[in-house]
C-alpha cells in the first residue's frame, strides 16, 4: 500500500525517502479507509504525538467516511475543519507533518494531496511572573506557547500598526521566532537591524530565548546583556508603544526587549504603577545599592591594605580590635568570604527550593559564625559582604545582577595592586567598556552619554507621565509624540 | 583634494557641538592645577590672581582664530598645513606634532605618578601604571573619538563634586591676604601670565578633532564656554588657595591644591587627598587619551598608517618617554619644555597660521 508514494510521480524519491525514515518511528501512523458511498479509498498519515485525534475522529472522518466526494478539492467543503489545504507540493509534506497537519491521500488522485489542521496544544495555563514580581499591577506572565504569548500582546495592543513576523531558525530545531513592532511608531532602521540579525543566526538547536540573545548582541565579550529579556506581556506593550521591538521565541517564556540601554536595567516595572516620587525613590537606591555592592569590598581592601590614614581614629580603633587577630591580609579574608557568598548562591539556585533555603540559611549563619569565631575573617568584613550581597540581589533583571556579581572580583584585585588608584583605574576600564557598548548600534549608555536631557525624564529617576509627552530620543521614531500635552492653564495666584 | 575627501568623517562617527565644552575643559585641566599657585605668586606675588584671569581671557582670542583658520580650511591641523604650504611640505610640517603630542602625554602621565608616588604609594612602579594607562588609553582609543569624547565627558562631570570640597577650607580662609590689589607691575603680572600657559595648555587640539564636530559652527560658544569655566575655575581655585596660605607657606608647597585637601574633614574620612589624588586618574584619563588620539590621528592623515597601528605606535613612544624621565630633575625640565613648546605653539604659531590662511584666502578668491 505505502508503494503508492514510492510510485506516484516525479517528487516519489523526496517522499520515499521522508516515508521510510517516518516508519521508523513509533508516533507515525498511517490508516487507511473507505467511502461508504462512493467506495473512494483514503489514506491519513500523521504523527500521533503531535495531533489531537480527537478533531479527527469528530470534525473529519465522519464526513468523510458518509458523505459522497470525488476529488480532494471537494472535501474542503464537507468536513468541519477550517485549515484544509491542498497542494500538490511533497516537499511540503515534512514541514506540514511536523506543524501538527493531517496528510491525507486519494488513490484516484496521486498527485494532489490535503492538509488538514489537528494541531494538539499542550500549553501550561498562565501564571504569575516569578522572576519579575510585583505587588501592583498584572498578574500574568509569558508562557512557553508562542501563540499564547501573542496572545497575551495582541490584546493589549489592539490596533493594526502592530506588526508581526515570524522568522525560522536553527537547523535542527526549527525554532519559530517572531519580532513585533509598531509600524510607524518602532524607527525602520531597528526593525530592519534586528530582522537581519535573526536571520543571521547559525545555530543547530535553539531552545529558549537566552539562545538568541547571546547570539544577536553586538557585543559577545562582555559581561553585561545587552537585550532585556522579560516575562511580563504588560512591560512588553509598554516598550512597544515607546518604539522599541520585541522578540518572542517558541517554547521561551522570555521576551526580548531591543534596543535598551544600561540604567533600563535598573528600572523595575512596578516603578512605572508606583507614583513617581516614591518610584524615583527607589531607582536611586537600586542604584545605590549597585556602587554599593561593587565598591565596598574592595574599599575595605584598599584601606587596610594601603591606606589606614583615611579612616578616622574612631572608626580605626572598631577595625583594628575585628582584625586583631585574623592572621590573613585583608584580600584573602575578602576573596574567601565572597567566594563563600557565591558558593551558598550557586548552591542555593541548583538545589530544589526547599533544600536550597535550608543551605541559605545553613550556610549563612553557620559558616559566617563560625569563621568570624575561628579567627578567619573580622566581623566587620562579614557584615560587609553580607550587606554587598543583600545589595547585588536588588537589581530587578537577573542577568544584570550576575554581572554585577561579577564585577567585584577585578575591583578587588586592583584594589590589592594599587589601592584606591586601583579602584579607579578599574572603574575607568568598566566605564570605558560601556560607552563602548552598543545595543542594536545604539550607544548603550544614552541619557548619560552620549548625555540627553530629555531622556533623563525616565532613567535615573522617573518623572510624572504627565511629562513624557515624547518617545525617548534614542529610539529615533519617526512619530516622537506620544500625547499632546494640554494647553498650560494660566497659573492663578493663591485665593483667586 | 581626493586626499581630503579621503578623510571625511562620517556623520555616525562625529560628536555634538555642545561635547566641544567638555573636550576642551576636561584637556586643559590636567596635572598642572595641582599645584600652579606656587609658580604664578612666585613672580607676581598675591596679584597673580589678575594673572590667571588675564591668561584665560587671552585664550578666546587665540580660539576665535583656530575657528576662523578651521572653519576657512574645513579641516584639521593636516589641512590647514597643506592648505598653506603645499600637500608634501604640509604633511611634512605636520609630523612634529605628533612629537609634541607624545611629549604632551608623557608630561601629564608622569606627572600623576609622581604625585601618586610622593603621596601615597612611593614604590609604585613607573613601568607597570604606565603599561596599565596606556593600556586603557588604547583601549579608550579603538573605541573611536566618540569614546575618547565621553571619556573626556565623564572627565568633566564625574570629579567635579570636588568643587565643593574647597569649602573646607573656607573657615579657615583669610580674604585680607589678597589685600592690596595691583601692587605688582603689569610687567610681572604678564610674566606670571605666561607661566600660567603650561596649566591652561590643552585647548590647541581642537584644530586637530575639527573634522569630528558636527555642526562645527555651533560649537563655537560651547567651545568658549570650556574655556571660560576653566578660568573661573582656576580664579576661584587660586583666591582660595591665596586666602587659605600665607604667602611665604605657599612658597613651601609644591602641590597646593593637594595640601589644601588635608583639611577636609568627614566622620568617616580623615585625609580626603587620597580619594582626591584617586579620583584625578579620571582627569588624567581625557588629557592622555586626547593627545594620543591627535598623535595617531596626524601619523594617519600624514603618512598613512592605519590609526589602529598608530596609537600602538605613539603609545609605545609614551611607554619609552615616561621610563627616561622619571627623577624629579628631569620631570621639571619636561615640564618646562612642553610648557614653552605649547606657549609658542599657541601664542605664535597658531597667530601666524591665521595671518598666513587669511592673506591665502584673500589672494585665491582674487
Amino acid at each position: 500500500m505505502l508503494n503508492w508514494f514510492t510510485k506516484k510521480n516525479t517528487h516519489s524519491d523526496v517522499k520515499g525517502n521522508l516515508d521510510s525514515y517516518l516508519k521508523r518511528s513509533k508516533d507515525y501512523k498511517q490508516v487507511y479507509y473507505e467511502n461508504q458511498k462512493t467506495n473512494q479509498r483514503f489514506c491519513f498519515s500523521f504523527l500521533s504525538s503531535l495531533i489531537d485525534e480527537s478533531i479527527l475522529e469528530d470534525h473529519a472522518l465522519p464526513f468523510l467516511l458518509d458523505k459522497p466526494f470525488e476529488k480532494l478539492e471537494d472535501i474542503k467543503k464537507i468536513v468541519s475543519v477550517a485549515d484544509v489545504q491542498i497542494s500538490n507540493d511533497p516537499s511540503l509534506i515534512e514541514q506540514k507533518l511536523f506543524n501538527g497537519y493531517v496528510l491525507m491521500t486519494m488513490e484516484s488522485d496521486k498527485k494532489n494531496f490535503a492538509f488538514i489542521a489537528a494541531q494538539k496544544e499542550i500549553v501550561r495555563s498562565v501564571t504569575q511572573p516569578e522572576v519579575e514580581f510585583s505587588v501592583i499591577g498584572p498578574k500574568e506572565a509569558f508562557v512557553e506557547s508562542l501563540m499564547q504569548n501573542v496572545n497575551l500582546i495582541r490584546k493589549r495592543l489592539p490596533i493594526k500598526e502592530l506588526i508581526i513576523e515570524e522568522f525560522t531558525v536553527g537547523s535542527l530545531s526549527k525554532t519559530k521566532v517572531v519580532t513585533l513592532h509598531i509600524d510607524g511608531i518602532a524607527d525602520p532602521v531597528n526593525v530592519e537591524t534586528i530582522k537581519e540579525r535573526i536571520k543571521g543566526v547559525q545555530f543547530d538547536a535553539i531552545t529558549d530565548s537566552s539562545y538568541i540573545v547571546q547570539m544577536i548582541s553586538d557585543n559577545k565579550n562582555t559581561p553585561f546583556p545587552q537585550l532585556l529579556d522579560t516575562e511580563r506581556p504588560d512591560r512588553v506593550t509598554a516598550i512597544l508603544a515607546e518604539g522599541k521591538i520585541a522578540v518572542l521565541v517558541d517554547g521561551s517564556p522570555h521576551a526580548l526587549i531591543a534596543p535598551t540601554t544600561l540604567v533600563e536595567f535598573f528600572s523595575s516595572f512596578e516603578d512605572y504603577f508606583l507614583n513617581w516620587i516614591l518610584s524615583s525613590f527607589f531607582r536611586l537606591i537600586r542604584l545605590f545599592a549597585v556602587a554599593f555592592s561593587i565598591l565596598i569590598t574592595p574599599v575595605y581592601v584598599a584601606t587596610l591594605s594601603y591606606h589606614y590614614e583615611l579612616i578616622p581614629k574612631d572608626l580605626m580603633s572598631t577595625l583594628i580590635t575585628s582584625r586583631r587577630e585574623i592572621p590573613l591580609p585583608p584580600i584573602l579574608e575578602a576573596l574567601f568570604l565572597e567566594l563563600t557568598i557565591e558558593l551558598l548562591r550557586e548552591a542555593g539556585a541548583r538545589l530544589p527550593t526547599k533544600v536550597g533555603q535550608t543551605i541559605g540559611i545553613v550556610g549563612g549563619i553557620v559558616i559566617g559564625t563560625a569563621s568570624v569565631e575561628a579567627g578567619l575573617t573580622s566581623n566587620v568584613l562579614l557584615i560587609i559582604v553580607a550587606l554587598a550581597a543583600l545589595a547585588s540581589f536588588t537589581t530587578p533583571v537577573y542577568k544584570m545582577g550576575n554581572a554585577i556579581r561579577l564585577l567585584r572580583f577585578p575591583f578587588l584585585l586592583f584594589a590589592e595592586l594599587w589601592g584606591l588608584i586601583g579602584i579607579v583605574f578599574c572603574f575607568c576600564i568598566l566605564m570605558t567598556h560601556l560607552i563602548r557598548l552598543t545595543s542594536l548600534n545604539r550607544p548603550f549608555l544614552e541619557p548619560l552619554y552620549p548625555p540627553r536631557l530629555a531622556d533623563f525624564k525616565d532613567a535615573l529617576v522617573r518623572f510624572p507621565f504627565s511629562q513624557q509627552s515624547q518617545r525617548p530620543q534614542i529610539l529615533r521614531s519617526p512619530n516622537p509624540v506620544r500625547f499632546t500635552p494640554p494647553e498650560k492653564k494660566k497659573k492663578t495666584d493663591i485665593d483667586e | 583634494m581626493d586626499m581630503e575627501q579621503q578623510h571625511t568623517v562620517a556623520d555616525k562617527l562625529k560628536v555634538s557641538p555642545f561635547l566641544v565644552f567638555f573636550l576642551i575643559h576636561s584637556m586643559q585641566v590636567g596635572i598642572g592645577v595641582l599645584g600652579f599657585q606656587r609658580i604664578i605668586a612666585l613672580t607676581a606675588g598675591y596679584d597673580a590672581w589678575i594673572s590667571v584671569i588675564f591668561a584665560g581671557l587671552s585664550i578666546h582670542l587665540i580660539l576665535w582664530m583656530m575657528y576662523k583658520i578651521a572653519e576657512t580650511v574645513n579641516g584639521d591641523m593636516v589641512s590647514i598645513h597643506t592648505y598653506i604650504y603645499g600637500n608634501k611640505v604640509g604633511k611634512l610640517l605636520s609630523l612634529p606634532f605628533v612629537l609634541y603630542f607624545c611629549l604632551i602625554a608623557v608630561t601629564i602621565m608622569n606627572g600623576f605618578i609622581e604625585v601618586i608616588q610622593v603621596w601615597m604609594f612611593q614604590d609604585l612602579s613607573t613601568f607597570w601604571f604606565s603599561v596599565a594607562f596606556l593600556g586603557l588609553a588604547i583601549y579608550i582609543i579603538y573605541g573611536g573619538f566618540r569614546t575618547v569624547t565621553g571619556i573626556a565627558f565623564f572627565g568633566v562631570i564625574l570629579p567635579l563634586y570636588l568643587i565643593f570640597t574647597f569649602f573646607f577650607t573656607f573657615p579657615y580662609a583669610d580674604f585680607s591676604n589678597l589685600l592690596p590689589i595691583f601692587d605688582h607691575p603689569i610687567k610681572d603680572l604678564l610674566k606670571a601670565s605666561k607661566n600660567m600657559s603650561l596649566t591652561y595648555l590643552g585647548w590647541e587640539t581642537l584644530l586637530f578633532y575639527y573634522p569630528f564636530i558636527k555642526d562645527p559652527a555651533k560649537s563655537k560658544k560651547w567651545a568658549h564656554g570650556g574655556v571660560m569655566f576653566t578660568t573661573i575655575l582656576y580664579t576661584l581655585l587660586t583666591v582660595t588657595t591665596f586666602a587659605y596660605f600665607s604667602e611665604g607657606q605657599l612658597q613651601k608647597n609644591v602641590w597646593a591644591t593637594l595640601t589644601m585637601w588635608k583639611i577636609v574633614q568627614m566622620p568617616f574620612v580623615e585625609r580626603f587627598e587620597y580619594i582626591g589624588i584617586a579620583n584625578w586618574n579620571i582627569v588624567i584619563l581625557p588629557n592622555v587619551c586626547i593627545a594620543i588620539w591627535c598623535a595617531s590621528r596626524v601619523l594617519k592623515r600624514t603618512i598613512n598608517i592605519k590609526q589602529k597601528k598608530g596609537v600602538i605606535l605613539v603609545s609605545l613612544v609614551c611607554l619609552v618617554g615616561a621610563n627616561l624621565f622619571k627623577s624629579r630633575n628631569q620631570l621639571n625640565a619636561l615640564f618646562t619644555l612642553s610648557g614653552l613648546i605649547g606657549f609658542y605653539l599657541n601664542y605664535v604659531y597658531i597667530p601666524l597660521l591665521f595671518v598666513a590662511v587669511m592673506i591665502i584666502k584673500k589672494v585665491k578668491n582674487q
